[in-house]
């Protein structure tokens, strides 16, 4: 693919007008309601005869200060999809298609909008985005924290590099601010990350994230290592800081009951691709795919009324032996004949704003909708709307 | 704090068994090595030459052996490692003369080698599978060839033939000792090329051990969040480089072991007038107090340069300390 296929110019909809070039990065007159747009991308582990193809055109837009979530099995491609649309990819992963485009405010001037490819960007560009923009938070804060640095240094050194008129006492001072933010004290600062807790730690990379007020925060998995308690406190701190700051979230998780409380949108990742994307209480009230309905049947809920545990049964996909027809179709309890040779597209369902890949949501599907997948959402017992509303 | 007075007081014991067992040695040998050595001599054995000799192995054989160790212990503690035989001379003193030559010479060579090893090793690690890999083989070649050889190749191709490097010894004949920077121009001078050598025998330890790390950092999600965060490439190197050296600065404190070992063939090879090139003499001589004087000065070196690797391995990993805290 030659790099002409990933030029901006072509891929996002949201410019018009006079576009001024700086480089791969364009200055827009009108301000995205988009922070990310990621278009038809797709991930590679290897080249030629072992190459998998970890995340298959996979197309997700994200509105600024809301929180789109990512669910499922370990495996399914989470992690790959986000390290890839962030370019922190290691070999030998490669992106083999597709855009990601990142809209945000540049910061020498608050009127100015830009825009840039990150599939292209080069690595001048992408550092400048880097933290500004798009910080990351990772499942285990113990491995993300460098174990010979104490705690200060990490903030400071984020500071130095991005503020660099901030003089040191206001970068301590920011430093204590941040960590007031996510509830510790300021002595903090003067530890070694192995002298923490889990809690303590993952509330610190949350802080670090935090930093320098970015317009994207990708956290995956960042509870996964966490007692209940803890992550349970975690989440709800997450729902208070992002309304007060207003930063757009993509939260990872294979276990979607937590996702329903802090989420907007929530999209379910099957083998590499989006199998069912919906409004996040939607999505855990009234699921479409097979796959989600299973998937919300892994975890006890955190709230409200629990369900009978079942799984799924059968084992995740091996990407290099992919089913002919839909992807999950081996595991399928509900599997029609055409699944086995066709494979479904993601579609938008009808009268929604939902999509699901799914035969059985297909409008010329003969066979009726089975009852677990069509209820509808019931707005009295909506656990989101609680904790949203909470003042 | 407290976890450097604890391996203070550990390397205390180790050097006092150490003491103890350069004591006990002689002691314990088959026969009577005052008689041995009068044996050596000779022509008449006066009684003040007895005396001395006696001195040497901690006072008279006829004490009780507790005093004996008592006399012995208040000797060294004056720094009294009594006289040498063939040189007729205080080890003491001799040793003040050699010692310095090699702690200098292999202390420079050692940091030397570490520090481009630990250097080259980092780079290679980062740019894994660059141009740059070639230099690997080469090291490992000059680690692969025996000391001995490659010493005395280099002596007879760079010094003997090509003049670039002077031939022999610590310092040119012409000149007088002294702390003037004649003199330690010379010294530098002299020493270049034994320099060279120890260090192109041992860097490829050095680099490759360092690389390895690297590349295993690398992987480490501390280093992939210092890239996320934007930092300029110099930063997340060091991020890596800094754990990295850890296991190198380990490794450190059992090379000087080794290294010590090596001065040996060094002094031999390039007839440089240090602590190998005499413990040879005092060998083939059977110069006893002189082998126990430079043991114990070899032993005490090493637990020395041991101490200082341990105490900055300790600064530069915060895990170690918390753990003996417990
Ligand atoms: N370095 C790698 N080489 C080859 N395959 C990989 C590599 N990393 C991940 N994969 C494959 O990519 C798929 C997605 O992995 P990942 O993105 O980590 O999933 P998730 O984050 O959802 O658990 C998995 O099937 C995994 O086997
Ligand atoms: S398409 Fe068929 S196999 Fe796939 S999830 Fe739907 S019903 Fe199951
Ligand atoms: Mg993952």
């Amino acid at each position: 693919m030659s790099a002409d296929t990933f030029d901006i110019q072509a891929v996002s909809p949201m410019r018009e007008g006079p576009a001024e070039r700086k480089g791969n990065a364009v200055a827009n007159v009108e301000r995205s309601e988009f922070v990310l747009e990621v278009n038809n991308f797709s991930v590679d582990y290897g080249v030629g005869e072992n190459m998998v193809r970890a995340v298959n055109d996979v197309t997700l837009h994200l509105r600024r200060s809301k929180v789109l979530g990512v669910a499922g099995e370990s495996g399914s491609g989470k992690s790959t999809l986000v390290y890839a649309m962030t370019r922190l990819l290691r070999a030998p992963g490669v992106i083999s298609g597709g855009s990601v485009t990142l809209n945000f405010t540049s910061r020498d001037d608050e009127k100015e909008f830009t825009t840039l490819n990150l599939v292209t960007a080069s690595e001048k560009e992408l550092r400048k985005i880097r933290w500004s923009h798009v910080s990351i938070v990772l499942q285990s804060a113990l491995s993300a924290l460098n174990p010979v640095l104490r705690v200060g240094r990490e903030f400071d050194e984020v500071l130095k590099t991005h503020r660099p008129d901030m003089s040191k006492a206001q970068r301590r001072a920011r430093a204590v601010e941040l960590l007031t933010m996510v509830g510790l004290n300021d002595d903090r600062l003067a530890r070694y990350p192995h002298e923490l807790s889990g809690g303590q730690r993952q509330r610190i990379m949350i802080a670090l994230a935090l930093a320098l007020d970015p317009d994207l925060v990708i956290m995956d998995e960042p509870t996964t290592a966490l007692d209940v308690v803890t992550q349970r406190e975690i989440i709800s701190e997450l729902h208070d800081l992002r309304s007060r700051f207003g930063f757009a979230l993509i939260f990872i998780t294979h276990d979607l009951s937590l996702l329903v409380e802090l989420a907007d949108e929530i999209v379910v990742m099957y083998a590499g691709e989006i199998v069912e994307r919906a409004g996040a209480s939607e999505l855990y009230e009234a699921p479409r795919h097979p796959y989600t309905l299973g998937l919300l049947n892994s975890f006890p809920p955190l709230h409200g009324p629990r369900r009978e545990l079942s799984g799924i049964p059968g084992s995740p996909p091996d990407l290099s032996d992919l089913p002919a027809g839909c992807n999950f179709y081996p595991r399928c309890p509900f599997a029609m004949s055409r699944c086995e040779n066709e494979a479904p597209a993601l579609t938008a369902i009808e009268n929604s704003d939902r999509s699901v890949a799914c035969w059985l949501h297909s409008s010329d599907s003969s066979v009726p909708v089975p009852v677990e997948l069509s209820r509808t959402v019931n707005p009295a017992r909506n656990p989101v709307t609680t904790l949203k509303e909470r003042p | 704090m407290r976890m450097i007075i604890r391996r203070l007081s550990l390397y205390a014991l180790t050097a006092w068994v150490a003491i103890t067992v350069n004591f006990l040695l002689p002691r314990l040998m088959p026969g009577n090595p005052v008689q041995t050595m009068i044996g050596k001599l000779t022509g008449q054995v006066t009684a003040a030459e007895m005396n001395a000799i006696q001195l040497s192995f901690g006072g008279s054989f006829k004490q009780g052996l507790f005093a004996q160790y008592f006399t012995y212990l208040t000797q060294l503690f004056h720094g009294n490692f009594g006289s040498s035989i063939t040189l007729g001379a205080p080890v003491g003193a001799i040793l003040r003369e050699s010692v310095p030559w090699t702690v200098g010479l292999i202390g420079v060579s050692t940091i030397v080698s570490f520090a481009v090893g630990t250097f080259a090793g980092a780079l290679l690690g980062w740019t894994r599978g660059s141009r740059l890999d070639s230099l690997i083989p080469t090291a490992t070649f000059f680690q692969a060839i025996p000391y001995f050889f490659l010493g005395t190749v280099m002596l007879l191709v760079f010094a003997s033939n090509l003049h670039w490097f002077p031939v022999l010894g610590a310092y040119s004949q012409n000149a007088t000792p002294g702390w003037n920077w004649n003199f330690v121009g010379n010294v530098i001078r002299y020493g270049e090329l034994p320099v060279i050598s120890i260090v192109l025998s041992s860097i490829a330890g050095w680099m490759l051990g360092m690389r390895n790390m690297m590349i295993t950092m690398v992987g480490e999600d501390f280093v992939l969040m210092a890239v996320a965060k934007g930092l300029p490439r110099r930063k997340v190197i060091m991020h890596a480089a800094r754990n990295a050296i850890l296991p190198s600065i380990a490794n450190l404190s059992l090379a000087i072991g080794l290294v010590v070992s090596g001065a040996l063939l060094v002094e031999l090879v390039f007839n440089y007038p240090g602590v190998g090139d005499l413990l040879l003499q005092a060998v083939l001589n059977e110069d006893y107090p002189l082998i126990q004087g430079i043991f114990l000065v070899i032993t005490l070196t090493v637990l020395c340069a041991n101490l200082i690797a341990d105490v900055v391995y300790l600064a530069l990993d915060p895990r170690t300390r918390t753990e003996a805290a417990v």
